[in-house]
């Protein structure tokens, strides 16, 4: 038996149909899941440490003023503060027992440049870029955030076009991000 | 000394062939630098070798008069670039402000018609996926892009070193001093025959090289007005 | 800072860099295997910070020339290898090779930890049977075979054979023959009065005649070599200057020089000989005042070559140069008479002084007056391989050489190998001799490796090159040092008393110990700590003035006589390759992908023929042909060669490995098969003395060569191979 022409072609739209519906359910599910906030080795809460305790960022990111990379704290810099303070959360816990195996804590960084993009975090502090400027109100968050501004090249590009005259064609070159 | 403009500066090489030797230790140094793969026999014979410096020697002469003569290729950085306008995606790009060819990995998408209009033939493509089999991939340089398939690619002069210099320079807010950015090639060659510096510096070292009656420029004739100046091997006649 | 907290940093590197070191995607742009993912510390060193570039200093080991490295690290990783610019040898700059050596590094077919029998064993089974060896082996019947570095490691052996009783070490390496180190040092005692590696100073030279010296390719010290050439050339305004170079075979050096005569093979020692006369006449001596007794234009019939370019070339050393100098080398040293055209050469050199030029022959000097342990003869060679045949040798101990693919196969090391009960290998690959070793106890590669070099050639003055760790190891290897000191130490007895060193840290501290009496080095320091740091910091130890002293000769009126050769249609050239030497590093996949200089193949052996000589033979490019040898026979792929002397085919080395791993194995092939046995009147071996039958085998394989194919598009063509070769040959 033959098929005819409108059963063929209703079959076609079904199957053009689904699969549109599918990648576009697969795209909605990549981009909702690349906006969840990563799991962390251990819950860190950046709320009380920048406003109960009251520590800079740099104290932790230590590098930001210092070079390219602003740099995961070591498990010796927590447990400096840590060993004084008995464990009550699980995080505590946690954290004791990366220091007491002599590990490194595999933080997941949410602020990533890719593979081609040049960042140096030492011009940007030096030049008076306050973090939140980039990375939003990380201090007030209780879980380690993803990230909460949208970081393209034309949010980039938006202020570095916005800058002394003589220093624009400089920033805005490709070379000035692209590696 | 002049004031240099900060906007622009102007790298240039200058290459001396009667230094060059040919030993290949640039060829080398460039790879290692700059994350360049390697493909293997089958594909370098095809051609598809991606070296961004290659040494190319000539036969000069009949037996038993033959002689050779070697000239590094790279990249020449032309100010007018054969290269920059055929890109229809403006990967392939000049900066103003160093005054170089700049080629953007992410907006590439391989057409390969830079490739196709560079006189030079200093451009090399990823005709595939190269990889370095673990723990190879341990010494990749993390200032430079790992390249992708399907993406052109060629000397940048060691923009990274560039950049880097740059900074530490305005860190300490200094110009940048002759002889500190010194790409990987420069930096390797032992015979000194690679000299890489700022047009823009009246006392540089490429300055006082360029004056010297043996230097051109390869295939100036084309209106590349290249940023490589070569200064020619005289040899001795017996 | 004491040693025990610089390990303890080392190993927070590893927690930090190397093992937690998973490829990630990171960003989504590229395959997997390409990054490396950052992890933090768990405790930063002070001198690291994320992201920023460590750099330490140290000494290159790829071949034995001992130039100073400085190696830019990246968060426990190394990433980029320069050289120190305040090294005395090599001034900043590196060759090809040292540039690769991270690929000897990260090479993912190292041995990967210890085995015995090919079966992985931990390193105290590994300690054990090495200790049980040691006492239970009649010393008389252990051989160590070492190769021409590190020095730290030869002198703890030769303390340890001394110990046991032993032979002492035989340094051995396919580069120190073909460099013909003996009939070098040899020749300079009996011109020079000193028997040591001449250095030839070529910086501010006005002529340099090359008797086929390889210079600035491997020879003794190519990137010493390359500064020297560079400024010679261009380094005095007004200045310039000229080389002229004789050899049978237009190597990379013969490329660069001015005049290339292609002269007959094994008339080099005529020819010195014939210019120093013309010189001499040029300048009004009359023949026969302290001058060779020779005939210049016979020896110009003879060794095939115009007289009047030679007369030319005496003018103008007679009238021109001020500094003239005279290097002999490479495949003249080869000859049968390469001891007596050495010597003919080196006095040319001395006759230039008696007539008032400039010359330039110069001995780095020992540190210390003490000279690193020479090289082993052909004969020392040769005894052993008798012994181990005889099922004299029960123990060999074999580190930082491949004899089974560095010996020539003539000699019958491989056969003899069989004989020997326990064959030990502490290769960092499983090379050819390593797979054939009952106990396989895995080095550590010389960036992961203390240690020190002492430098014979090219420093101006004493010279001690240090090696440290710039990475924590990347595999479960162990320093050969180490090893063999916890054997001794197991052992025990007068053996432990008279080696008495903990550790291999602690042998190299005391062999420096010395050197904080010195006043006259770049550094001074009395406490042995701040010394040892300052030691580790500078890449090791010279002294702040130049101690060059150009040495003064006698000239010897050697009867230099004709060279032997074997049956064979056409002489064969054998030569390191210029950017793989003799092929210990044939697995690192960029020095296999870097052109050779003249010829631009890439991946494989070719054999250079002159076009005439292939029209004669029906040879056309990428022809496959079979070479072979009274000794052996190879097959490669024919180059047609403009640059070659029509009687006369060259074949590099460097190829042609049965292991060492995926990028060396089954490419191409090693010539050393077609040598023989013959030494060359130093008991170095006469490798230039072999002739050879060439036939076409009537396959082709396609070289791949940079010429002509460059660029995407280039007129690259791949053609396969029509019929399988017979053998030997990759497909």
């Amino acid at each position: 038996m033959q098929a005819t022409s409108s059963q063929v072609r209703k079959a076609v739209i079904t199957v053009v149909v689904l699969s549109v519906l599918g990648v576009l359910l697969v795209a909605a599910v990549g981009l909702y899941r690349s906006q969840q906030t990563p799991p962390q080795p251990l819950p860190f809460n950046h709320q009380v440490h920048v406003q109960k305790v009251g520590l800079s960022c740099l104290y932790c990111h230590s590098n930001a003023n210092k070079g390219q990379s602003a740099g995961m704290p070591t498990t010796q810099r927590c447990i400096a503060c840590h060993q004084q303070i008995e464990p009550t959360t699980e995080g505590e816990r946690i954290l004791r027992q990366y220091a007491e195996n002599e590990e490194s804590i595999p933080w997941v960084p949410v602020a990533i440049m890719p593979d081609f993009v040049y960042f140096s975090h030492q011009v940007h502090v030096n030049a008076n870029i306050s973090c939140e400027q980039c990375h939003g109100e990380v201090g007030q968050s209780t879980i380690a955030p993803s990230l909460t501004k949208k970081q393209n090249m034309g949010w980039c590009l938006a202020c570095h076009q916005n800058q002394p005259q003589e220093r624009v064609a400089r920033l805005t070159s490709c070379e000035a991000c692209h590696k | 000394m002049a004031e240099m403009d900060p906007q622009h500066t102007k790298w240039v090489m200058v290459i001396d062939l009667d230094r060059c030797n040919g030993c290949g230790a640039c060829v080398t140094a460039c790879a290692m630098e700059n994350n360049v793969a390697f493909t293997g026999e089958e594909e370098n014979a095809y051609g598809r070798g991606m070296h961004w410096l290659r040494i190319v020697r000539y036969w000069v002469g009949e037996w038993p008069n033959v002689q050779v003569r070697f000239m590094p290729m790279l990249c020449q950085q032309c100010s007018n670039a054969p290269c920059e306008p055929v890109c229809p995606v403006f990967a392939t790009m000049h900066s103003e402000a160093q005054e170089l060819n700049i080629q953007v990995y992410n907006r590439c998408i391989g057409t390969r018609y830079c490739a196709n209009n560079c006189p030079y033939i200093a451009r090399t493509f990823n005709w595939f996926d190269y990889e370095w089999p673990e723990p190879l991939n341990f010494h990749l340089n993390p200032d430079v892009t790992v390249r992708r398939r399907g993406i052109m690619e060629k000397c940048t002069f060691c923009i990274q070193r560039i950049r880097a210099a740059e900074e530490e320079a305005r860190m300490e807010g200094r110009p940048v001093r002759d002889g500190e950015v010194q790409p990987a090639c420069a930096q390797a060659c032992p015979t000194e025959a690679i000299v890489f510096g700022n047009w823009q510096d009246p006392n540089s070292k490429v300055r006082e090289l360029a004056e010297s009656q043996r230097g051109f420029r390869f295939l100036e004739e084309l209106g590349t007005e290249p940023k490589v100046i070569y200064l020619s091997s005289q040899k001795h006649e017996f | 800072m004491s040693q025990e907290q610089r390990l303890t940093r080392r190993d927070v590197l590893k927690l930090a860099g190397l093992g937690g070191a998973v490829a990630a995607v990171l960003s989504g742009c590229g395959p997997t295997a390409k990054y490396v993912r950052r992890q933090p510390y768990y405790d930063m060193p002070e001198y690291a910070r994320p992201g920023a570039s460590v750099y330490f200093a140290t000494t290159c080991r790829e071949c034995p020339a001992g130039c100073g490295l400085v190696v830019r690290t990246v968060e426990g990783r190394a990433i980029k290898i320069e050289g120190n610019p305040n090294h005395p040898v090599n001034k900043g700059a590196t060759c090809a090779r040292g540039q690769a050596a991270l690929e000897t590094l990260y090479n993912p077919d190292r041995a990967k930890g210890p085995t015995r029998q090919g079966k992985p064993i931990t390193w105290d089974e590994a300690i054990t049977a090495l200790a049980d060896l040691l006492q239970n082996t009649p010393p008389e019947s252990m051989a160590f075979l070492l190769g021409l570095a590190p020095d730290h490691l030869a002198e703890l052996v030769y303390e340890i054979t001394q110990a046991l009783g032993a032979p002492p070490p035989l340094r051995v390496g396919a580069l120190a023959f073909m460099e013909a180190r003996n009939t070098l040092a040899g020749a300079a005692e009996r011109v020079f009065g000193t028997k040591a590696l001449p250095t030839f100073d070529i910086a501010d030279a006005d002529l340099v005649l090359s008797f086929g010296a390889n210079f600035m390719e491997t020879w003794l010290s190519p990137v010493y070599y390359g500064k020297a050439y560079g400024a010679m050339r261009r380094g005095r305004p007004g200045r310039r200057g000229i080389l002229v170079h004789f050899e049978p075979r237009m190597s990379m050096t013969a490329a660069n020089a001015d005049l290339w005569l292609p002269i007959k093979p094994g008339t080099e020692g005529l020819v010195a000989q014939a210019l120093g006369y013309l010189v001499a006449e040029a300048m009004g001596r009359e023949p026969g005042e302290g001058l060779f007794q020779v005939d210049p234009a016979q020896i110009a019939q003879q060794a095939e070559v115009s007289l009047e370019k030679l007369e030319k070339v005496a003018r103008y050393i007679a009238n021109e140069a001020e500094k003239v100098v005279a290097i002999p080398g490479g495949v003249a040293l080869g000859q049968s008479n390469g001891f007596a055209i050495a010597q003919a050469v080196l006095s040319l050199n001395a006759l230039f002084q008696e007539l008032g030029k400039e010359t330039g022959v110069f001995f780095t000097p020992p540190v210390n007056g003490e000279a690193p342990l020479a090289p082993a003869t052909l004969a020392d060679i040769q005894d052993l391989i008798g012994r181990m045949q005889a099922g004299k040798v029960k123990v060999l101990f074999v580190h930082g050489v491949n004899p089974v693919y560095e010996f020539p196969p003539s000699w019958g090391f491989a056969e003899a190998l069989k004989k020997v009960g326990t064959v030990v290998s502490f290769a960092s690959f499983v090379d050819e001799t390593a797979a054939q070793a009952h106990l396989h106890l895995p080095d550590h590669t010389f960036l992961e490796s203390w240690g020190y070099q002492r430098v014979q050639v090219g420093a101006d003055r004493e010279t001690l090159s240090a090696f440290q760790p710039v990475v924590v190891p990347v595999f479960d290897t162990k320093a050969t040092a180490d090893v063999l000191l916890a054997a001794v130490q197991q052992v025990g007895g007068a053996l432990a008393e008279a080696v008495p060193y903990k550790n291999e840290v602690e042998f190299i501290q005391k062999k420096v110990a010395a050197l904080r009496e010195r006043t006259d080095g770049i550094y001074a320091h009395p406490h042995p700590q701040v010394f040892w740091n300052l030691f580790l910091q500078h890449g090791g130890w010279w002294t702040e003035q130049s101690q060059k002293e150009l040495a003064r000769g006698s000239v010897l009126n050697v009867q230099v006589g004709e060279a032997d050769f074997d049956q064979g249609d056409l002489y064969l050239v054998v030569f390191p390759h210029p950017i793989l030497a003799e092929g210990a590093s044939a697995n690192n996949p960029w020095l296999q992908e870097t052109p050779d200089p003249t010829t631009t193949v890439m991946w494989n052996t070719w054999v250079e023929v002159h076009p005439e000589t292939a029209a004669r033979l029906g040879l056309q490019n990428d022809d496959v042909v079979e070479i072979a040898s009274p000794y052996g026979a190879i097959q490669a792929v024919v180059y047609v060669y403009p640059g070659i002397r029509p009687d006369t085919l060259a074949v590099p080395m460097g190829q042609g490995h049965t292991a060492l791993g995926r990028w060396a194995r089954g490419r191409g092939a090693n010539p050393l098969a077609l040598l023989g046995p013959e030494a060359n009147g130093a008991s170095d071996p006469a490798f230039a003395r072999v002739r050879v039958r060439v036939r076409r085998l009537g396959t082709r394989r396609q070289l791949a060569r940079k010429e002509n194919v460059v660029g995407v598009y280039g007129d690259g063509r791949y053609e396969p191979v029509e019929a399988k070769a017979e053998s030997g040959m990759k497909e």
